[in-house]
């Protein structure tokens, strides 16, 4: 423990037109910790991932896998890492059994193992049942649970989640969740992509929120809440002149000037407390007929929209770099 | 727990190897070709669409060719034309059915399972390898057919060992040419996007060339072409063999008066040099690319 299982430093990568997906993206994965990369499309997810699994190059930079540095040798960091991804790359012809067999021979794990470790994974994801259909009769579900048995085979110190869940259904999610949750805890390294802020806060002990190629945030869920400094006081009025009148009164109260919308006032502040105390005080006395007053923490959704906001809908049309 | 989990659980550390590491790098490779090409193989067998047409087709076209348009063509001397049009046949047959490589390929690139076999300790080689044998196979299930064809509708091979030596040649060149179609199947955006590729390379190569007529009645600007590219050598040497001994007048109208030797070397040294040239253009695509 405390030892980094993956250590990414640095990476720069730019592709054929000049998109720089990788802008020095740098992160460390304590052995035995998962590690969620959050961030919007084509925010250098998937590339950092390419980059950790050997399927790329970065222009500059450094990452290691294991202790092993996948630049320099990639061969050796291949036995030492298992990858499911976004796109299921499994083969929907063969049956789940077969495809876990093909991935045992491929790993060298000799052909005695490959058979004991197809026939456990089978059986821990819960497979068993469908082991000898061809994939293309499983749901999107099942499919993606094979998947991560197929990265688990030779049973990796690290494995790369990119985008376990996008596009389950929410059942299957919970499902795959639980699944996650079970392997951290026999030991294993993960680092995990995800646009669900949700799936970051339940599976990851760390988080790094990524945007245009580079960490722009990084900690536990609670400390980059708390890093944003936004707790929310919010007062309900009466009417929307109410609102604009207590808003006047209300300047001052936080670092930056209350904002109305409709009814509401919203203070953005570090001391929600002490915020709360004087927005009753200077209310009270003005009669303007307070409907409700609360005091609340910011989800992780305001958390990431307050830090990567300002690339709004236009990363979109970066696509999955 | 069952016993074989608790087990597992007690095991420590990672499993796989790499290729070379602590065992032969050459046997560890060869192991990784034949697990690509059983895997490739199966896959084709349970969606057998794609492959389809390269056994349907040279039925068809034999007997299209045999009996409808046959009885027109003159010029073969003594041969008889289907012991003329198989050898054409089979060598066409076999150069369509080399596209399915490409197919292959570019299939596995789209559905993302390349990146898996890429994220792999395994020998990078197996992944083309795999795809090329596979596609051997089904090659020499075509020229099979081919021939059984034939032998139906009368085709008289000179000798077993000729018609054997031939169609070993003609999978030998249709392996090369594989290679060729492996490299547009890594450049391929997708797997469709291969056929359209393949279709308009092969019917010029098979069409204009001996296969079918001699190339004798052909203008002079074709014939040009169809005497000097490697489809029309392949398969005069091929017919060369299979047909037998025809003595040197025959030899002058079929073959331009060219020896077995020479027909036979002069299409290997092309397959050699096909192998050679795309093998390598496609390996080093393959490790130059990222999906």
């Amino acid at each position: 423990m405390g030892q980094a299982a993956v250590v990414v430093d640095a990476l720069v990568k730019t592709f054929k037109g000049g998109v720089r997906a990788l802008d020095g993206v740098s992160f460390e994965v304590p052995a035995g910790t998962v590690l969620g990369l959050l961030g919007p499309n084509g925010a250098g997810k998937t590339t950092t991932v390419r980059v950790l699994t050997t399927l790329l190059r970065p222009d500059s930079g450094r990452a290691s896998v294991a202790g092993v540095d996948v630049l320099a040798q990639p061969e050796l960091a291949r036995t030492r890492l298992g990858l499911a991804g976004q796109y299921a790359a499994v083969d929907e012809m063969l049956t789940g059994r077969e495809n876990l067999l093909l991935v045992g021979r491929l790993t060298h794990i000799g052909r005695a193992e490959a058979r004991s470790r197809a026939a456990e994974l089978l059986e821990q994801f819960g497979l068993t049942d469908a082991a000898d259909r061809p994939l293309k009769t499983y749901s999107g579900g099942m499919r993606r649970r094979l998947d991560l048995a197929a990265a688990l085979v030779a049973r990796p110190p690290v494995l790369l989640l990119d985008e376990p869940t996008t596009g389950l259904d929410p059942r299957s999610r919970l499902d795959l969740w639980a699944v996650i949750e079970a392997l951290v805890g026999g030991g294993t390294t993960v680092v995990l992509t995800t646009q669900y802020l949700e799936e970051a806060d339940r599976l990851a002990d760390r988080i790094c929120v990524v945007d245009h190629g580079r960490v722009i945030a990084e900690g536990t869920a609670a400390e980059l809440k708390a890093g944003l400094g936004a707790t929310a006081v919010e007062v309900v009025l009466g009417d929307a002149a109410a609102a604009v009148a207590a808003a006047e009164l209300l300047v001052g109260v936080a670092e930056r000037p209350p904002t109305v919308d409709g009814v509401t006032v919203r203070l953005a502040t570090a001391d929600g407390l002490h915020t709360t105390a004087e927005v009753v005080r200077r209310l009270e006395p003005a009669g303007l007929g307070v409907v409700s007053l609360q005091l609340r923490q910011p989800s992780l959704d305001e958390v990431f929209l307050s830090l990567t906001g300002a690339s709004g809908p236009a990363t979109d049309e970066r696509g999955a770099a | 727990m069952t016993a074989p989990e608790t087990a597992a659980a007690d095991a420590e550390g990672p499993l796989a190897r790499a290729p070379g590491a602590g065992g032969n790098r050459l046997v560890l490779a060869l192991d990784d070709c034949a697990a690509m090409t059983v895997r490739n193989v199966r896959k084709v067998l349970r969606a057998p669409d794609q492959v389809s047409f390269t056994f349907i087709a040279p039925i068809m076209f034999t007997l299209l060719f045999r009996y409808v348009f046959g009885g027109a063509i003159r010029g073969l001397g003594h041969v008889s034309y289907v012991d003329y049009l198989v050898p054409g046949i089979a060598v066409q047959q076999a150069f369509f059915s080399s596209g399915n490589a490409g197919f292959a390929i570019a299939d596995d690139r789209q559905k993302g399972f390349v990146d898996r076999l890429r994220s792999l300790p395994m020998a990078r080689s197996a992944v083309l390898v795999g795809h090329v044998a596979a596609t051997a196979v089904f090659t020499a299930v075509s020229l099979v057919i081919t021939t059984l064809v034939g032998l139906a509708v009368g085709l008289r091979p000179g000798s077993v060992g000729g018609l054997v030596a031939g169609l070993l040649l003609g999978l030998a060149f249709a392996s090369a040419v594989s290679w060729l179609f492996a490299l547009v199947g890594l450049y391929a955006s997708n797997s469709q996007a291969v056929n359209a590729i393949t279709f308009p390379l092969i019917f010029p190569l098979t069409f204009a060339s001996s296969a079918f007529v001699p190339t004798a009645t052909m203008p002079s600007w074709l014939r040009v072409f169809a005497d000097n590219q490697p489809v029309t050598l392949v398969i005069d040497a091929v017919r060369d063999l299979l047909i037998g001994d025809i003595g040197p007048a025959q030899r002058a109208l079929l073959f331009a008066g060219r020896s077995t030797t020479t027909l036979v070397v002069e299409s290997l040294l092309w397959a050699v040099g096909i192998a050679v040239v795309f093998g390598v253009l496609a390996v080093r695509r393959y490790n130059a690319t990222t999906s």
